[in-house]
């Protein structure tokens, strides 16, 4: 009782009497106190309501795998009868409760995206049959990002297609996440134009955003694929970078001359990555270019045009491979060996030469490419 | 004389309230920036599909370096959780600082290797190479072992970039837990920065008392003794607290030499890990920021707050003492071989706030707490203290210290929530309760003793060889 | 049968077993090699991506040891791994499929590399 007094006290009777630091000490610890204490409870009550609602969310979960495992020995079925034998079955579960319904939603996509033929028919004609395209669409129509990006997942993953209009609309948002999105979305729903947004893309994309664009693209099966040099000259470096990946995927032949016309490009980045992509083309009409811009540029784009003329190999630049390998530079050396190798027959017995009369350490680097063991 | 007195001991009061306030009123502006950190990493990275990284022809490509020493009894598995790693272009070079064991064997007779013609590129210098061995199966092609004369783990480490053909270089340490997708975590924020990232960090855990199979993390608990259980309350704050917030102002200094992605570019660039120091982990970052500073390069360093790494922190008090001693001498080394940095406006906010962060809180704090401890005393026993308030301060900083950390379990409650059971839960409430009694004098302690070694040369500045990097390793502060 | 997702672990096992195959499922690159010690098998079927030992490291010791190397050996994987995928072959496995894949085919396949089903 007399601690309690005391403390009491300090609050109260004594407080004008401390000195100033004294007075806003006890103020802090007051603080503190009733912080610690609402934290205590805050995670505490958090806890206990979570476990309640795991536990809840793992009976429907062991419930809803069961019911959906079944639906694999239906494929030889007609896709209408199987939807309908399992749609009453499905509405029996309380959809109405939201943790239910994302639980269902969930565990039909990623199992939808396992699939071709019937059995993925019969899990599209389940989500339709179970209505759950209105609440994505309402997802879609969102105020949150968040919550739009999730809608967006789920009418691609199902190929819902009519919704591609809607999603057109979101592809120009702010909100770089969305805007990606909805992006990639619209590559796989559009049937008539998928790479409309290349055109007025503005905006930088991120090398992360250029990746999953990529990975939609060349991965999405039934897509247009356009030639893609007509990208090549946009003024927007990254539409750039992204096109010339997707040249050099698709092996588009076409491209080549706007490719020569990039080698001047200001951004190294760019000129390297058009380097790389004319050696993969084996384009032996760019050889002459290569070789004239070589001496003027830095090192990582001199070893470009090195290992470029070494996939082109049309033997025209042998001996100027030959007087790379006495360069200063190490990288520039290996590539040139590298270079030689990649020549067949020929290149082996120059390197066979070379080796005969270099240095100790460029018989090393030769020993080295010639090492199928050691890879990159 | 009373007077005199008297006067002092206001001072004092004084002087320890206001840099109580000073220290509390950072700590509530980086628990702030983390919490909007947290928040903004997991929104964005709540929908990523980390699997399109995966698959990507695009990715970066990756080189694991882990330097070896003494490890034979765990190597084998070690490197098998590593090359299981989900990830598509990488490779991982195991670096043998001349281990006195049969790792490199034991490696080679498991792993069916053989020595391969490697011409090296010396980009940066190192104790000389003995052999590069690759395997005979295909199934282990990823696999490059690599044998060097002992030179401590900064030289390993050269070497392995050295070795390296990959972009991005991902330090670890080999008997780290590493989970599957880290490298995949780790590699997105230098595809979606609009900055150059030189390095990315990642967030170290401790594995004790937690379930592990075949290298591989099963089940997470609460240490059950009570050193380790200090130690995960002291990460969470360091990690989702301290490091996030440090991410958000792109002010990191320090990225755990148990986990770190860095562009090899710059790494060679600035020479490399410098062996000189016992805190290189610390150094290369501080030097490769320089580096960008005075090249005139915007860049980032990014924190990964995802639990990706997991290792063995030291349940001994000895050994625990000797890591805390250690990570001492290499912030004092650090600090003072970028001395230019302090408050040099040349270097932004690396030098305005980074440096001198470090420098008043992470070595000046313990010794101005020794300090005060000793006034203390030394008033006490003169009879000079006014007890009440003094108590009244302590009780202040004790209660705050446990609200901060009791925030830091929030934070770890509401993102990665790693210790599911209720009772972990409760424990690690409990535990802050008492860590700023018991656990932290030991850690003021530690720091003194780090500050009396360096001033006394006993065991700095000299080279690392040797003594290896048997235990601990990470570092939380 | 070795995939990590429980879901598609349970759903090919329906499936299997509703073509008259006895069908053993593991949920990790461990419990798989245990089952493959135990058991003669007349087809495995593996994810590449698995917790523990991953897919290629199960086709590579299932196609090194006497015992079982000529047991076929069906690799499943997501798109985009074709690399990985050639390294399976490389490894000795006998066939892969692609997710996402169309059931009858997989079920036409497995019955091309079980001669005689086990009943």
């Amino acid at each position: 009782m007399d601690s309690v007094h005391y403390i009491q006290e300090l609050f109260t009777a004594r407080l004008p009497f401390f000195p100033s630091n004294i007075r806003a000490s006890l103020f802090i610890m007051l603080f503190c106190i009733i912080a610690f204490t609402e934290l205590y409870l805050y995670i505490i009550t958090r806890r206990l309501k979570q476990t309640w609602e795991r536990a809840r969310e793992a009976k429907y979960k062991e419930k809803i795998t069961n019911m959906l495992a079944h639906i694999v020995l239906y494929d030889e079925d007609d896709v209408t009868d199987a939807v309908n034998h399992f749609v009453p079955r499905f509405k029996k579960l309380p959809l109405r409760d939201k943790a239910v319904r994302e639980l269902l939603v969930k565990e039909l996509l990623d199992y939808h995206a396992n699939f071709t033929g019937k059995t993925a028919e019969i899990l599209k004609g389940l989500y339709l049959g179970l209505k759950l395209d209105r609440a994505a669409r309402r997802k879609i129509k969102s105020r949150y990002w968040e919550t739009q990006v999730e809608g967006i997942r789920e009418v691609t993953q199902m190929w819902i297609r009519e919704d591609a209009d809607l999603i057109l609309k979101l592809t120009d948002d702010e909100n770089s996440q969305l805007r990606m999105e909805a992006q990639t979305a619209f590559v796989k729903l559009s049937s008539d134009d998928p790479f409309r947004f290349l055109d007025r893309a503005r905006e930088r994309i991120l090398e992360w955003h250029q990746l999953v664009l990529f990975e939609v693209i060349t991965k999405t099966r039934n897509v247009q694929i356009p030639s893609f040099s007509k990208w090549l000259s946009s003024r927007n470096d990254s539409v750039v970078m992204l096109c010339l990946k997707l040249v050099k995927h698709y092996q588009q032949l076409d491209a080549i001359p706007d490719l020569i016309r990039l080698l001047m490009h200001p951004n190294l980045k760019i000129r390297s990555k058009t380097i790389n992509i004319l050696g993969i083309l084996e384009a032996e009409m760019a050889e002459e270019d290569l070789f004239n811009m070589y001496f003027d540029q830095p090192v990582e784009i001199k070893t470009e045009i090195i290992k470029a003329m070494g996939r082109i190999s049309s033997g025209n630049y042998l001996e100027f491979l030959k007087s790379r390998t006495q360069t200063d530079d190490f990288k520039i050396r290996m590539d040139a060996f590298r270079s030689i190798k990649l020549h067949g027959a020929e290149g082996r017995e120059l390197l066979n030469n070379i080796y005969q009369v270099t240095t100790s350490q460029n018989k090393a680097i030769i020993n080295h490419v010639l090492d199928e063991r050691i890879k990159g | 004389m009373n007077s005199f007195f008297y006067f002092i001991e206001q001072f004092f009061n004084n002087a320890i309230f206001y840099y109580a306030l000073f220290v509390m009123l950072s700590y509530v502006l980086l628990a702030f920036l983390s919490a909007v950190e947290m928040k903004s990493y997991l929104r964005k990275n709540s929908y990523v599909d980390y699997r399109q990284i995966l698959v990507s022809p695009n990715a970066p490509s990756v080189s694991i370096l882990a330097p070896a020493y003494n490890e034979e009894a765990t190597i084998v598995d070690n490197v098998r959780s590593l090359l299981s790693l989900h990830y598509s272009n990488f490779e991982v070079i195991i670096i043998n600082d001349g281990s006195k064991d049969k790792s490199l064997e034991t490696l080679i007779q498991y792993y069916d290797l053989e020595i391969v013609d490697f011409a090296l590129n010396e980009q940066i210098k190192t104790k000389p190479l003995k052999g590069v061995y690759k395997s005979k199966n295909p199934a282990y092609s990823k696999l490059t072992v690599v044998d060097k004369v002992n030179g401590g783990k900064s030289d390993a480490l050269n070497l392995g970039i050295n070795v390296s053909s990959k972009e991005l270089i991902l330090c670890i340490d080999v008997d780290c837990i590493v989970e599957q997708d880290a490298i995949l975590r780790m590699v997105k924020p230098f595809m979606d920065e609009s900055k150059r990232v030189i390095a990315t960090g990642g967030v170290v855990r401790i594995a004790n008392s937690c379930e592990v199979r075949d290298g591989r993390l099963i089940k997470v608990h609460l240490p059950d003794k009570i050193i380790p259980r200090f130690q995960v309350l002291e990460y969470i704050r360091a990690f989702l607290m301290g490091r996030m917030a440090w991410s958000r102002l792109n002010g990191l200094l320090l990225i755990s030499g148990a986990m770190g992605l860095f562009d090899k570019e710059i790494v060679i660039k600035c020479g490399g890990y410098n062996h000189n120091t016992v805190g290189e982990d610390m150094e290369l970052v501080v030097r490769m920021r320089r580096y960008m500073h005075e090249h005139d390069l915007p860049y980032r360093v990014v924190y990964i707050p995802d639990p990706l790494c997991w290792t063995e922190s030291p349940s001994d008090l000895n050994i625990l003492g000797r890591q805390r001693n250690r990570w001492t001498r290499g912030t004092i080394e650090t600090l003072w071989s970028h001395k230019e940095l302090f408050f040099n406006p040349r270097y932004g906010l690396l030098g305005l706030l980074s440096y001198p962060y470090w420098f008043f809180f992470e070595w000046l704090a313990p010794i101005l707490e020794f300090l005060g401890l000793f006034i203390f005393i030394t008033l006490a026993l003169m009879g000079n203290i006014n007890w009440e308030f003094s108590l009244i301060l302590m009780s202040m900083v004790y209660l705050f210290a446990i609200t901060l950390s009791t925030v830091a379990v929030l934070y770890e409650e509401l993102s990665y929530q790693q210790y599911t059971s209720g009772r972990d839960l409760i424990k690690l409430l409990l535990i802050a309760l008492i860590e700023p009694l018991l656990y932290h004098p030991l850690n003021v302690y530690w720091a003194i003793r780090g500050n009396i070694d360096i001033i006394t040369g006993k065991k700095s500045w000299g080279t690392m060889t040797r003594t290896g990097f048997g235990a601990p390793k990470v570092k939380a502060a | 049968m070795v995939e990590d997702e429980e879901l598609m672990l349970k759903s090919l096992e329906f499936r299997l077993k509703k073509d008259g195959y006895q069908v053993f499922a593991a949920k990790d690159g461990v419990n798989a090699l245990e089952l493959i010690k135990e058991h003669q098998f007349d087809l495995i079927i593996t994810d590449i991506m698995l917790p523990f030992v991953g897919g290629l490291e199960i086709v590579s010791k299932v196609k090194t040891d006497p015992a079982t190397k000529n047991t076929p050996v069906i690799v499943l994987s997501a798109v985009g791994l074709e690399n990985v995928v050639l390294e399976a072959f490389q490894l000795g496995a006998d066939d892969f499929i692609t997710k996402p894949f169309n059931l009858s085919e997989l079920s036409i396949r497995v019955k091309k590399h079980v001669k005689q089903p086990t009943f």
